[in-house]
């Protein structure tokens, strides 16, 4: 077999077993819902003899054997006449596991990706070509410069709007619109490239700690940058991981508690306006504030008796280098703690959030952008340093006068129609130490994660298509500061990630 | 004129690795069905010189399409194609009207003698 024919065949193997593995799934619930049915039992058997057959083709010789054992215990049974017994279709569901990660990592061992491979998912028919990606950045880049151009354009075109010149220009600009969402649309991807992996390893995860687990997975079929999706198996595993390892009780533990035995793994991902938000979410013992507090005070970085809420405990759980495992078990230690799955996150774009109830779990949201490159954004100032801000969270706008702000609990508020809102200076956030501030200023309204906030700035420019560059963020900025732009005048401008802000 | 051929498996890849086989010693691949029922179907429409045919395959398995080609043509050309372990079934296959077999996983000189000596004898 020569390498590249044997390449193809990894990739048919790879692609096929999983399509296999999720129909003998299907196959198994259904059995297990009626038992004394032949057909799902059938199509079991089918998937099993034809990864035997595959994995025997590509000599991956313990694979084949286990797809055998697995074939033959499975015929006995099903010849038997009697129906399956509930304890072996558990551990026939944990052999379909244990195959997964077998298929997936023989094929990664042979250097196929555990992506499907284009056009080679027997499943869809439609007509595919495969693309480099680097291909579809460099032809970004390319819109990116158009974009610039645009504006620049537009703004030559404003002095006199009703001129050839200012109507060519508008539609150009249409045309610009429509071939950046269609750039922008070829590089999606769905979630169920990633999702599908999730459930076998979460399980197997929970079996080898002698723990129960029902993972159920929501909204795969959200699409999302290929280059996000690329990057995101390996934050989101590490909180699954962590969710099984330090959040689930043991079966017997969860019922001296009044729960049920199999501890609940959910991810569920939905659209929220330009991103999807995954929410993970265990029903465990959640994270211990006390005990990470204890530790934060013993390390210096946190002064004793003060309140930990959700935010100040994901934020010193995301300091490089602190965790609380007191133990460093086979699963989440590894010296790689929630400090990389946040920094890996930051750098896709992606934000993070936790929320965590004593005895009733955890939860993490990771906000993912859609769409890399391009954004909305609305351009602000404090002195003359210019900041741009995606407009997907600005709800509103208003002007505002010192006097409007009171003290309400310890902080500045003001209030919006009767809700008294948190006020935020900008020159507080990014520590500006230049000229005073106007008197009247502007307070931008925003919203992310169902709370609000009023940003003020000393001024507001209006609006650009902001092209973003991703940005290597030095040693000491602030997380929300997420990229760079170019201003069409060309002064470079700091992007700033309101959601987390708020 | 090369001789014509319907591969007849219900994964692509096993379908995709038996053409390369038979593509690469002249063979024309006219055909490939992933049930036993497009089998029959592909057969009376394509009429092959040889047909390869699994054993299990979702809609009428590899043995019943066997009988189903035989009984309209009972000339037909067919090699089975079965895993390790289904010895039964192969003999049952030949009953039934299929002229030779070969055992996955594939040796490809193996595959080529089965199909020479099913279309000359």
């Amino acid at each position: 077999m020569t390498d590249g024919r044997r390449a193809r065949y990894v990739a048919l193997f790879a692609a096929e077993s999983r399509t296999l593995l999720a129909g003998a799934r299907r196959a198994l619930a259904a059995w297990g819902d009626a038992p004394t049915e032949r057909a799902p039992a059938d199509e079991l058997f089918r998937s099993l003899h034809t990864i035997k057959g595959m994995a025997a083709s590509l000599e991956y010789e313990g694979l084949a054997e286990l797809a055998h054992l697995t074939e033959d215990g499975l015929v006995a049974v099903r010849d038997s006449g009697a129906p399956p017994e509930r304890a072996w279709l558990r551990e026939l569901e944990a052999t379909l596991d244990q195959l997964a990660l077998g298929c997936e990592s023989a094929a990664a061992a042979d250097g196929v990706s555990s992506e499907p491979a284009a056009g080679e998912q027997p499943a869809r028919k439609a007509r595919v070509v495969r693309v480099d990606l680097d291909r579809l950045d460099a032809l970004f880049e390319d819109l990116g410069g158009l974009v610039t151009a645009r504006q620049d354009l537009e703004r030559q075109a404003e002095r006199d709007a009703l001129s050839p010149v200012a109507r060519a220009a508008q539609g150009m600009a249409r045309r610009l619109d429509t071939l950046q969402d269609r750039i922008l649309h070829v590089r999606l991807a769905p979630l169920s490239e990633v999702f599908e992996r999730i459930p076998p390893i979460v399980r197997d995860l929970a079996r080898q700690q002698g723990k129960e687990v029902t993972v159920r997975m929501e909204g795969d079929e959200l699409e999302v940058d290929r280059a996000v999706l690329d990057q995101l198996a390996e934050p989101l595993i590490h909180l699954l991981r962590n969710a099984v390892d330090h959040g689930l009780e043991s079966p017997e533990v969860r019922r001296g508690l009044g729960k049920r035995p199999a501890g609940s793994v959910v991810v569920r991902a939905r659209r929220d306006r330009d991103s999807v938000v995954l929410e993970l979410s265990d029903d465990g013992r959640g994270i211990d504030r006390a005990s990470v507090a204890a530790r934060a005070v013993a390390q210096g970085i946190l002064e004793e008796g003060v309140a930990l809420n959700d935010d100040g405990l994901l934020a010193l759980l995301a300091r490089p280098g602190f965790s609380t495992a007191t133990a460093v078990t086979d699963v989440s230690g590894r010296g790689v703690g929630l400090d990389v799955v946040a920094s890996r996150l930051h750098e896709l774009g992606a934000s993070l959030q936790l929320t965590t109830v004593p005895g009733r779990g955890t939860t993490f949201v990771v906000r993912l952008p859609t769409r890399l490159g391009i954004v909305r954004a609305l351009v602000a100032s404090i002195g003359d340093e210019r900041y741009v801000m995606p407009l997907t969270h600005v709800a509103e706008f208003l002007p505002w006068e010192p006097e409007a702000v009171r003290q309400e609990d310890g902080r500045a508020v003001i209030d919006l129609r009767g809700e008294a809102i948190p006020v935020v200076d900008l020159r507080r956030l990014l520590l500006y130490r230049g000229a005073p501030s106007p008197r009247r200023r502007p307070a931008l309204v925003l919203e992310a994660n169902g709370q609000r906030i009023a940003l003020l700035a000393d001024a507001i420019h209006g609006q650009v298509d902001a092209v973003v560059q991703p940005m290597d963020r030095p040693r000491g900025m602030p997380r929300w500061i997420t990229g760079a732009t170019v201003l069409d005048n060309g002064r470079p401008a700091l992007l700033l990630d309101l959601a987390s802000v708020v | 004129m090369a001789q014509r051929v319907l591969i007849c498996d219900d994964a692509i890849f096993m379908r995709t690795m038996i053409a390369d086989i038979l593509t690469g010693a002249g063979y024309e691949v006219v055909g490939e069905a992933e049930s036993g029922l497009q089998a029959v179907e592909r057969y009376k429409s394509l009429l092959p010189d040889i047909v390869t045919m699994d054993i299990v395959m979702p809609d009428m398995g590899g043995i019943d399409a066997v009988k189903a080609i035989i009984a309209t043509h009972p000339d037909a050309k067919i090699l089975m194609c079965s895993a390790m372990g289904q010895q039964a079934l192969v003999v049952e296959a030949i009953q039934a009207g299929a002229k030779d077999f070969v055992v996955k996983p594939f040796q490809p000189a193996r595959v080529l003698e089965a199909v020479q000596r099913v279309l000359a004898g």
